[in-house]
């Protein structure tokens, strides 16, 4: 867990009527050096996730005292912006869907592996404020030039495909941070289903042979059974 | 809302009424058209007839001015040439009259104006006699018997038509109605058929035979979502309660793997993980298949353009296909195929069916993905070289948790094909596997006019 070192503290809330979930979420958070607080009451949950600072919010679908859809809307409609991540029991359709359109900001079926979880939330609160569209991204002496639609590393030209253009672009708008494998097959290639093959193995070593293998210093790392993260160090 | 009239039964009834109507109406009109024909002519005959005897009892012995004097003033009573008279004597000379000759038989005959030394164009019909051997001809136009009928059969025509075209309108005006009644109850109906169960179908205050249909189909929808909403109601309270202790256990798994690092209970623990993910995948997958078939989706169709998923099949896929010595090929003969469909669906439908290929067709397997829309429905199809399907096992294959016996050491939940069923069905596409020689192929064909 020493991947998700805390280079600042966040302030999280958990609204989920499991206790030993909320607990498995709170201790994990803690052990980061990360704040979280657990509620398992919806009605409580809103009061408090409108009156006080939060960089994300936990928040279960099926909750006693006000569902999660109904909590997500009461924020929205009171120009409240905090992220927020689904965790449902649900992997369903249209839960999703609907879970999105109503403001949510991602969306998590249990179980889940609380790497995931992390990995989700770092992405969610992290976010700047307004992202000012560059158009050039970097990482060490890796560039991507969005508009031209190049690549180069230490001066030397990478020719990319357009899958591994995309790929690398998601990997670099997320310098430092971890990106899972779903979370890859969802925002990259709008997979929201688990491949069988290794679809992501695949397109992760075809880009790690192009942007690193010739180089000193690798900048793409694979984190065993949690993901990937794309860092200058 | 788009009504065919030709299509509507009461459209068809009323224009077989009215056709019906029509010849009844002519038959009828022709029949008292002849008859007051023949009864004119008959009258006409009669008064001719009439003055000729008239004209002739004024004749005394021998004294032919009364006789003339007679038909001077029938002429004088005349106008025009509506009536004409023509007195001569025995020897030919004419006496009186107002024609200048006539060349007619004795008796009854009808004649053209030229033989009475008239314009022709006029028929007269004329009764030739004689009066002691002075010969008498009376006669009278037939313009104005034929112009009685010529107004007779005009209005019988008149009439039989403006009646045909209301009994048709009427019909029609009833046929709309009724055929947009049925409109709106087909078009409830396809949206309870789409799977959106808030369509009703409205109701009128007439009380009317198709207002108790639609009042039964809306019993019968109303019915309907009760029940899907019970059924998704169960789903969801089953998925939520078998859910949240799997996650407890996930998570215990988790915890006591994390304290028993560096030891062979870490894993097992870790193998436990992989086991509480498979029942969690199993179950999310049924779940998903259940809410595929459910229905819903398709209130969120939109327009899809299938050739650039393939493509991106092709290419994802590809690339794992080369690393294990398999090949995925891509070859779409054009540049949209547009449906109406759900994305994310339709990918994981073709993603299923590549994998399913990669992962039964062997270590050369050679895999193709095609797509044509020549003119007709869009196919897709996704053929490999492998081993196949055999024949008997190929509707088997769709169903839950059916494994083809070679097969059943391999990894997977035995639902994808099932998944892939669902999701064609969802789409109104036909599934077919063949044989591919050798090999399976699997032929998606998609409804024509689901292009938009």
């Amino acid at each position: 867990m020493q991947t998700f070192g805390s280079a600042s503290q966040l302030r999280f809330l958990i609204i989920e009527d499991d206790e030993r979930t909320a607990n498995y979420i709170r201790n994990g958070m803690a052990e980061l050096g990360h704040f979280a607080e657990f509620l398992s009451d919806g009605r409580d949950g809103l009061m408090r996730a409108v009156s006080e600072p939060y960089d994300a919010i936990v928040l279960d679908r099926m909750l006693p005292g006000l569902d999660g859809m109904s909590i997500v809307k009461a924020l929205r409609a009171t120009q409240h912006d905090t992220p927020v991540l689904f965790l449902t029991a649900i992997a369903g359709l249209d839960d999703r869907v609907e879970g999105l359109e109503a403001g949510g900001d991602d969306y998590l079926v249990k179980p889940f592996a609380f790497s995931e979880l992390m990995a989700r939330l770092s992405a969610l609160a992290r976010r700047p404020p307004t992202r000012a569209e560059k158009t050039t991204l970097v990482v060490a002496d890796l560039e991507l030039d969005l508009v031209k639609r190049t690549c180069n590393r230490a001066g030397q030209q990478i020719e990319l495909l357009p899958r591994e253009f995309a790929l690398l672009e998601y990997l670099m708008r997320n310098e430092g941070r971890i990106v899972t494998k779903t979370m890859l097959l969802e925002r990259v290639w709008d997979f929201h289903f688990d491949p069988e093959t290794s679809v992501v193995e695949t397109q992760i070593s075809r880009l790690r042979a192009k942007i690193d293998r010739r180089f000193e210093k690798p900048l793409l790392q694979t984190l065993r059974n949690i993901g990937y993260t794309l860092n200058a160090r | 809302m788009h009504v065919r009239l030709l299509d509507s039964t009461p459209f068809r009834i009323s224009i077989l009424l009215g056709a019906l109507f029509l010849t009844s109406t002519m038959v009828a009109g022709i029949f008292a058209w002849r008859l007051t024909a023949a009864e004119l002519s008959l009258r006409l005959d009669d008064s001719i007839r009439e003055e000729a005897q008239v004209i002739g009892q004024t004749y005394g012995d021998t004294d032919l001015t009364d006789l003339r004097d007679s038909v001077l003033s029938h002429v004088d009573a005349t106008v025009g040439h509506r009536r004409v008279y023509l007195l001569r004597s025995s020897a030919g000379e004419v006496l009186a009259g107002n024609i200048p000759r006539a060349n007619v038989p004795v008796g009854w005959s009808l004649v053209d104006g030229a033989m009475l030394g008239l314009a022709s164009g006029t028929s007269y019909r004329v009764f030739s006699s004689a009066v002691d051997g002075n010969p008498l001809l009376v006669g009278a136009s037939l313009q104005e018997n034929d112009a009685v009928s010529q107004v007779l059969l005009n209005s019988l025509l008149l009439a039989g038509g403006l009646l045909s075209a209301s009994v048709v309108a009427l019909g029609a005006f009833f046929a709309f109605r009724g055929q947009r009644r049925l409109v709106e109850i087909t078009t409830a109906m396809r949206r309870v058929g789409q799977g959106d169960l808030t369509a009703r179908v409205p109701v009128s205050r007439r009380q009317d035979d198709i207002d108790r249909v639609a009042q039964q189909v809306n019993v019968a929808i109303e019915r309907l979502a009760t029940l899907v909403e019970g059924m998704r109601q169960v789903t969801v309270d089953i998925a939520h309660d078998l859910k949240t202790p799997l996650n407890r256990l996930a998570i215990t798994v988790r915890e006591a793997g994390t304290m028993a690092e560096g030891t062979e209970i870490e894993a097992m623990l870790a193998v436990a993980e992989e086991e509480i993910d498979d029942v969690s995948r199993t179950f999310d997958a049924l779940l998903r298949i259940a809410q595929v078939e459910a229905g819903s989706r398709r209130s969120r169709f939109a327009a899809v353009d299938l050739t650039g998923i393939l493509r991106q099949m092709g290419e994802l896929y590809g690339d794992v296909a080369e690393g294990r010595g398999q090949q995925v090929t891509v070859d779409v003969s054009t540049d949209f195929l547009r449906i109406r469909g759900d994305r994310e669906l339709l990918t994981q439908m073709f993603a299923n069916l590549v994998e399913n290929a990669l992962k039964h067709g062997g270590e050369n397997a050679k895999i193709a993905i095609g797509a044509t829309a020549a003119t007709g429905p869009a196919v897709v199809e996704i053929s490999d070289n492998g081993p196949g399907i055999p024949e008997d096992e190929r509707e088997a294959v769709f169903r839950r948790f059916y494994r083809v016996e070679r097969s059943r050491t391999t990894p997977g939940t035995g639902l994808g094909l099932s998944l892939v069923k669902a999701i064609a069905d969802l789409h109104g596409a036909s599934l077919s596997l063949q044989d591919n020689y050798p090999g399976l192929r699997v032929v998606i064909t998609f409804p024509m006019g689901s292009a938009s």
